[in-house]
């Protein structure tokens, strides 16, 4: 027997064809166990480096293209500490409960001439407290919405600011880990350009600076480098990543970096900030013109006792409104109850005007996740790269669960017989 | 395949995610396959994609980059294949879903007239039964396959060879024809 015949008959006997793979309709099963490695406890690796969430807060879908936080948003205990954008001046009494997450965090700023603070976020994640800061001189520099393209190792990118506006901005960002982890995981990213490591001066101590950070292969000219420098201090690995003209600027803005105390820490905090006295205005603020169920109550929405940006406690109030609405939904589904799904649906279509919402989409990408499972309600199916899916495990990712209003029944079983979620620590 | 994606910025863990998510929506299928053709039930293909890209995803760091990503999953699938013989345990929560389904969706058939050449893989040496899948079922090249099984290319197209003339060798004494260079080969499967 030739080889050629050998060949012909093994690849006959082969059991599972890949024509047949392709034809098994397990997708769901599948993005659930990814959502599980990546999300699960047990998954300590990957990024082991916590990502900064300025848009779509740790999002954990697998291959799905949506935006949005869901239900790590909901999850995330998220302490920005705000000052009122330090018009006041120093001198400001400050809530203990801010001194007290102020003094756990890196007292860094970056003291440029002209710069500021544009956003702070920090938060309790698996890995431990991971934070963010952003540094801006000039106007205020918006979130980017980019498209990618092309191979792993080889992408491309759409949609980024211009380099005159990226480089007002510079980000640092903090957690909990090991510092030749980070460098690791940093040396393994794609370097279309190649890679040039260098060690600078920083603080008291030396950074390791990766000097051709840019990623993507159309980006990183003369003239606008993306250069990061890590770090580490106190059991934190810390980031500084700014885009720069060249390597002289990142090292100005490096020497700009300066430990403050506690007090102009939080004074340099912005002003667009939710106080913590003041979550239950800002609730009823942000209800506003939103069609809540009868079976909502503001008690409902978690309040953490902390402060946080109005985009996070819009986000929990959005969310638990619409899981409520998903609830009544999907139980008038189950029981035939027509009425009621069509209020809950009619309902959730108003969602694009809701005030909160709109104000939210400038910052972040979550609106765009509730505008489109409301838009999707009707068929209850969720489409995406051409296969249809059901639309409450989708809409469940708003964080219901999380929220004590699980959709899916097997969640909802589990809620009653362990109990609803613990609070965040 | 060129994929487009809609990404806020480029950060450590966002890029593992995103990296990790790629590896499982462009090879979990594969690996799922790999592992259907060598595992006695289908259900126990859920616990080797969720063992192979747990590890995938906990030490994403040390998956290479490009086509070589395939090779090192079906690497790491083989590895966790040989550990759940030796009885390890099973990912049985994480997969459950995966595993309603499949046993759902795939009922054990043979494809038909082929249990001969099954029962002749069967009978052979497990490092030769490999290289002859994964050539013959994974479609890797014999380079390819190298890569997988750790050995180099020139090892594995020399004995690419030897099984092929041992398959051979089986098919032939299994149909009883015993003669001429179909007898020398059943001498040569049987040493």
């Amino acid at each position: 027997m030739k080889t050629d015949d050998l060949e012909r008959q093994l690849k006959a006997a082969n059991p599972y064809p890949s024509q047949a793979l392709t034809a098994l309709k397990i997708a769901p099963a599948e993005a659930e166990l990814g959502e599980a490695i990546v999300g699960g406890p047990a998954s300590a690796g990957g990024g082991e480096a916590a990502g900064r969430t300025r848009r779509s807060r740790r999002p954990r879908r697998i291959g799905l293209a949506v935006a949005g936080g869901l239900a790590a948003i909901v999850a995330a205990v998220v302490l920005v500490l705000s000052g009122g954008g330090g018009e006041d001046g120093s001198g400001r009494a400050y809530a203990a409960e801010l001194i007290r997450f102020a003094e756990a965090s890196p007292l860094l700023l970056l003291e440029g001439p002209g710069w500021r603070v544009q956003n702070a976020n920090e938060q309790r994640s698996r890995e431990g407290v991971e934070g963010t800061m952003e540094f801006v001189t000039g106007k205020p520099v918006p979130y980017e919405s980019i498209r990618v393209t092309g191979h792993l190792g080889s992408e491309r990118v759409a949609g980024l600011l211009p380099a005159s506006v990226r480089q007002r901005r510079v980000e640092l960002w903090w957690r909990h880990g090991s510092l030749a982890e980070a460098i690791g995981f940093q040396r393994q990213a794609p370097h279309p350009h190649g890679q040039r490591w260098l060690k600078l001066p920083l603080l008291d101590t030396s950074a390791t600076v990766d000097t051709r950070a840019e990623f993507y292969a159309n980006l990183g000219r003369p003239g606008d480098r993306r250069m990061i420098a890590f770090w580490s201090e106190d059991g934190y690995v810390l980031q500084l990543t700014a885009w720069v003209p060249d390597l002289a600027a990142f090292e100005e803005r490096l020497g700009w970096l300066t430990k403050v105390d506690t007090q102009a820490w939080l004074d340099a905090m912005p002003a667009k900030v939710v106080k913590a006295a003041d979550h239950d205005a800002a609730v009823r603020g942000m209800l506003k013109g939103i069609p809540v169920p009868s079976t909502f109550k503001p008690s409902k929405i978690p309040d953490e006792g902390l402060t946080a940006t109005r985009y996070q406690v819009g986000a929990s109030v959005t969310a638990t409104v619409s899981c409520l609405w998903f609830l009544q939904w999907a139980e008038a589904r189950r029981s035939g109850d027509r009425p009621a799904e069509l209020e809950a649906e009619r309902a959730m279509a108003t969602s694009r005007r809701w005030p909160i919402l709109r104000e939210m989409s400038k910052d972040g990408a979550y609106p765009l996740t509730i505008w489109q499972l409301a838009e999707e309600m009707p068929s209850g199916v969720w489409v995406h790269t051409g296969h249809r899916h059901p639309l409450l495990p989708r809409a469940e990712r708003l964080g219901c669960a999380r929220l004590g209003l699980p959709l899916l029944p097997r969640k909802q079983k589990l809620q009653r017989e362990r109990g609803p979620p613990l609070p965040p620590r | 395949m060129p994929e487009e994606s809609t990404l806020t910025e480029a950060l450590p863990r966002k890029l593992a995610e995103q990296r990790f998510a790629r590896l499982y929506s462009e090879h979990g299928r594969e690996i799922l396959g790999y592992a259907l053709r060598r595992c006695p039930e289908p259900e126990d293909a859920a616990d080797v994609v969720a063992e192979t890209f747990l590890t995938a995803w906990r030490r994403l760091a040390d998956v290479p980059l490009g086509g070589e990503a395939r090779l090192w999953l079906f690497g790491t699938a083989r590895l966790v294949i040989a550990n759940q013989r030796r009885g390890e345990r099973r990912r049985g929560r994480l997969t459950e879903q995966l595993r309603a389904e499949l046993r759902r969706q795939l009922p054990a058939e043979v494809p038909a007239g082929t249990s001969g050449i099954l029962e002749a893989l069967s009978g052979l040496e497990e490092s030769d039964r490999e290289l002859l899948m994964l050539v013959g079922w994974e479609e890797l090249t014999p380079a390819q396959a190298a890569q997988v099984l750790g050995i180099t290319a020139l090892a594995a197209r020399s004995r690419l060879h030897r099984a092929r003339r041992r398959l051979r060798a089986r098919l032939a004494e299994a149909e009883g024809s015993g003669c001429g260079e179909n007898e020398l080969e059943a001498k040569e499967a049987r040493r």
